[in-house]
C-alpha cells in the first residue's frame, strides 16, 4: 500500500505548517521567558542634573532603594584614551559624578569606579586627562585599576569561544553591584561598543594585554558574549548625551544624541541604544547571538520606559569602508522587529 | 647620596618586601613577578638592600618555568611578558646564572605571532615582523618588544637577528607624525594618537640600534608631551626614553618631585610604578645605564 501523489503533498504541507507553528511556538515561548525593560532619558547636556536622571531610571525600571542599601556597587566606565578635545570618546565624568550620586542616594554603602584601559598602560594618566581624576578627587570617590590588581581565574560559562576560563580582577568578588556605564559608540571592528563591549575593561591587562589582544584571538564577539555571560553585571547605564559616529571607538566624530540610556539586562540596554542610532540591532552579529541566551533584543519584547525610541532616535554615521559597519542600517523592515 | 624622596620610595618597596622572597605589587598583596623584577632594578640603581634583593632574585628563579619562561602567575604559562623583565633582573646576579640563559633561550626561541600581509588590510602595518607578544599566541606589540629588545641587549645580543628584526618593528610601528602607542600606527585611512608611555619605552629600547635621525620627530614628541605628564609609568619612561638619547628633560627632578606629591591625589603607587620612578629618579640615561652604575 502506498501514498498517492495528493497523500503526499498534504503530509509535506502539513508538515511544513507544524513545523513553523512549532518554531513560532518555541520563539514565543522564548520571548515569554526574555522580556526585559529599557529606560530612556532626554538628557540636553552634561551640565544637567544627571543624579535625578538616573535615580528617575532606577525606579522606572524597579530598583528601589531597599535594593541598593548596604550595597558595594562598582562602576566601570569606558576610558579608552584620553583626548582632553574629545569628550565623545570616554564616558563623561559627570555621568560618573551623577551615577555615584544616585547610587548613593539610594542607599549604597559604597560606590567606586573602576576601568583597566585597553590601550594605555598609564591608567592614572588617561583618568587625569579625560577629566575623570579631577572629579573622583572632589568627590572621594576611590578608583580602582582594573588592570594590575591581583586577579581570580573562573570556568567560561558562555563557551561561545574556545577560552576556557575568564580572568578577573580580585575586586570583583567585594562588589554586590557592577555597573556598566558605557558610552553610545560605533566601532570599527565590532560595528558598535555599548555596554556589553564596556566590558572588556574588566579584564586586566596583566593577564590579556594591551590592548587584550588575547580577546582579539578569541574572537570579539565571542568574547563580548563569554564575558556578559560568565560576569553577569547587574546594570548598564549610557552615556549618549554625546556619543561617537563613523570611525569609534577612538577616532569617529561627536554625535549629541542627548539620551541616557538604563537597563538590567545588557543585551536589551545595546538593542535599544542601536535603534536610538537608527542601527538594527539584528544585524550587529553579538546582539543576534545574545538573543534569547543572554537576553531579548526584540522590540517588541522589550518594555520601554521614559522616552519612546521615535522620539529620540538619531542617524550615527556609519561608513561603508568599515566591513563591520556596512550592513548595520535599519531598513524598512528593522523597524518592525 | 639618596634624594628623601627616592628614600622613602625605597621604605614602601621594603614593606612590600616579603618573607619568603620576591615582592606584592601593593601593601599586603601576594607576590607578582613583575612587581619583584621591577624591585629588583630600583634596589639595585640605589646600590641597597643585597639581602632582600638576592631573595628576591631566588624567587623570581623558583618561579621559572621549565621551559625557561618567566610568567605572571603559575596559573597563567602562556602569559610570558614578565620575562625580560626577569633577565634585567638577574643580569648581574652570580647564583642566577643558569636561569638567565634559559630565560634568554626562550627569549629567543618565542615571538609574538606573525601574519600574512592582506591587500586591503586596514591596518598599515607590516604584520610579518615578528617582535615579542603580551601572551603566547598573540600579536607582537610595542611595549613586550621593546622590553625583549632591552634585555637581549643587556645580556650581550645586540647582533642577535631577533633584536634586528624587532628593531624593524619598533620603527614600523612608529607614528608618521613621531612617537608611538601601543602598536598600531595607521588603522582605516586615519593615524592613530601616540602615548608617552610607549613612546619613552620605545625610545629606550632602540638606543645605539638607529640612527637618531629615524626618531627625532618622536623624540621632538616626547620633549613636549613630558613637561605636562605627572603620572608615574608615563613621566617615568618619558625621562627615561629621553635619557637614553641623551636628552634628559633638566626640569626632570623637579617634575618626579611633583609626580610624588601626586600620591595625595591617586593613592600610594604600585610597587611597579614606583620602581620604574625610582629608576627615572636615580638613571641618567635608559634602562641599560643601570647596568654601568659603578657597584
Amino acid at each position: 500500500m502506498g501514498f498517492t501523489r495528493r497523500e503526499f503533498l498534504g503530509a509535506c504541507v502539513g508538515g511544513a505548517i507544524l513545523a513553523a507553528s512549532g518554531h513560532f511556538l518555541w520563539r514565543k515561548f522564548l520571548r515569554s521567558r526574555w522580556q526585559a525593560q529599557t529606560f530612556i532619558a532626554k538628557v540636553p547636556g552634561y551640565q544637567a542634573d544627571i543624579a535625578t536622571v538616573i535615580c528617575e531610571g532606577l525606579a522606572h525600571l524597579g530598583i528601589s532603594p531597599q535594593e541598593i542599601k548596604g550595597k558595594r556597587i562598582l562602576l566601570k566606565p569606558n576610558l579608552v584614551e584620553s583626548n582632553p578635545a574629545s569628550i565623545q570618546i570616554n564616558t563623561h565624568p559627570l555621568v560618573v559624578r551623577g551615577a555615584v550620586e544616585a547610587f548613593l542616594k539610594f542607599g549604597a554603602s559604597r560606590v567606586m569606579v573602576a576601568e583597566g584601559p585597553g590601550h594605555c598602560r598609564d591608567t592614572l594618566r588617561v583618568l587625569e586627562e579625560s577629566g575623570l581624576a579631577e572629579v573622583l578627587w572632589e568627590d572621594r570617590i576611590p578608583f580602582i585599576d582594573l588592570n594590575y590588581q591581583d586577579a581570580y581565574s573562573i570556568p567560561n560559562v558562555g563557551k561561545f569561544s574556545s577560552l576556557t576560563s575568564l580572568t578577573f580582577p580580585a575586586i570583583l568578588r567585594q562588589v554586590d553591584l557592577i555597573v556598566s556605564l558605557a558610552k553610545l559608540k560605533t566601532h570599527h571592528w565590532a560595528g558598535i561598543t555599548l555596554s556589553m563591549k564596556n566590558l572588556f575593561g574588566f579584564m586586566p591587562g596583566l593577564y590579556y594585554g594591551w590592548p587584550k589582544n588575547v580577546l582579539h584571538y578569541a574572537g570579539i564577539e565571542e568574547a563580548i558574549l563569554d564575558i556578559t555571560a560568565t560576569l553577569r553585571p547587574h546594570l548598564a547605564i549610557v552615556d549618549g548625551i554625546v556619543g561617537m559616529e563613523g570611525d569609534g571607538p577612538i577616532m569617529g566624530d561627536p554625535k549629541p544624541a542627548g539620551v541616557l540610556v538604563m537597563g538590567r539586562n545588557l543585551p536589551a540596554v545595546d538593542a535599544t541604544c542601536a535603534r536610538v542610532m537608527k542601527i538594527n540591532p539584528y544585524k550587529v552579529g553579538y546582539l543576534k547571538r545574545a538573543e534569547f541566551v543572554l537576553g531579548t533584543i526584540n522590540e517588541a519584547d522589550i518594555v520601554q520606559v521614559g522616552e519612546p525610541i521615535a522620539a529620540v532616535a538619531t542617524e550615527f554615521k556609519l561608513l561603508n569602508y568599515i566591513p563591520s559597519q556596512k550592513s548595520l542600517r535599519m531598513g524598512f523592515w528593522g523597524k518592525f522587529i | 647620596m639618596i634624594d628623601p624622596v627616592v628614600s622613602e620610595s625605597i621604605n614602601i618597596l621594603r614593606k612590600r618586601s616579603l618573607a619568603e622572597g620576591g615582592f606584592a605589587n601593593t601593601d599586603n598583596g601576594d607576590y607578582r613577578t613583575d612587581a619583584t623584577a621591577w624591585a629588583i632594578l630600583a634596589l639595585s640603581a640605589c646600590g641597597l638592600d643585597p639581602e632582600i634583593i638576592s631573595r628576591a632574585r631566588s624567587r623570581l628563579a623558583s618561579g621559572q618555568l621549565p621551559d625557561g619562561g618567566v610568567c605572571i602567575s603559575p596559573y597563567h604559562p602562556e602569559v610570558y611578558w614578565p620575562t625580560p623583565l626577569a633577565i634585567l633582573a638577574w643580569s648581574q646576579s652570580a647564583p642566577q646564572q643558569d636561569s638567565l640563559a634559559r630565560a634568554v633561550d626562550f627569549l629567543l626561541d618565542h615571538s609574538g605571532m606573525s601574519l600574512q600581509e592582506q591587500e586591503k588590510s586596514p591596518d598599515a602595518s607590516d604584520v610579518t615582523l615578528k617582535g615579542w607578544p603580551w601572551v603566547a599566541g598573540t600579536y607582537s606589540w610595542i611595549d613586550p618588544t621593546a622590553l625583549g629588545i632591552i634585555a637581549l641587549k643587556v645580556t650581550g645580543h645586540s647582533n642577535h637577528p631577533r633584536i634586528a628584526e624587532a628593531t624593524r618593528l619598533l620603527l614600523n610601528r612608529q607614528l608618521p607624525h613621531g612617537g608611538w602607542n601601543y602598536g598600531n600606527t595607521i588603522l582605516f585611512d586615519k593615524e592613530l594618537r601616540p602615548m608617552p608611555e610607549n613612546t619613552g619605552l620605545a625610545l629606550d629600547a632602540l638606543q645605539s640600534l638607529t640612527a637618531r635621525s629615524n626618531l627625532e620627530l618622536s623624540l621632538d614628541y616626547l620633549k613636549v608631551v613630558v613637561r605636562n605628564l605627572r603620572t608615574p609609568i608615563a613621566l617615568s619612561w618619558g625621562i627615561l626614553g629621553l635619557g637614553a638619547w641623551g636628552e634628559r628633560p633638566v626640569a626632570a627632578t623637579s617634575w618626579l618631585s611633583e609626580c610624588w606629591g601626586w600620591q595625595a591625589r591617586f593613592g600610594v603607587y604600585d610597587t611597579a610604578s614606583l620602581s620604574l620612578f625610582i629608576l627615572a629618579c636615580r638613571l641618567s640615561g635608559g634602562i641599560e645605564s643601570l647596568y654601568r652604575l659603578a657597584p
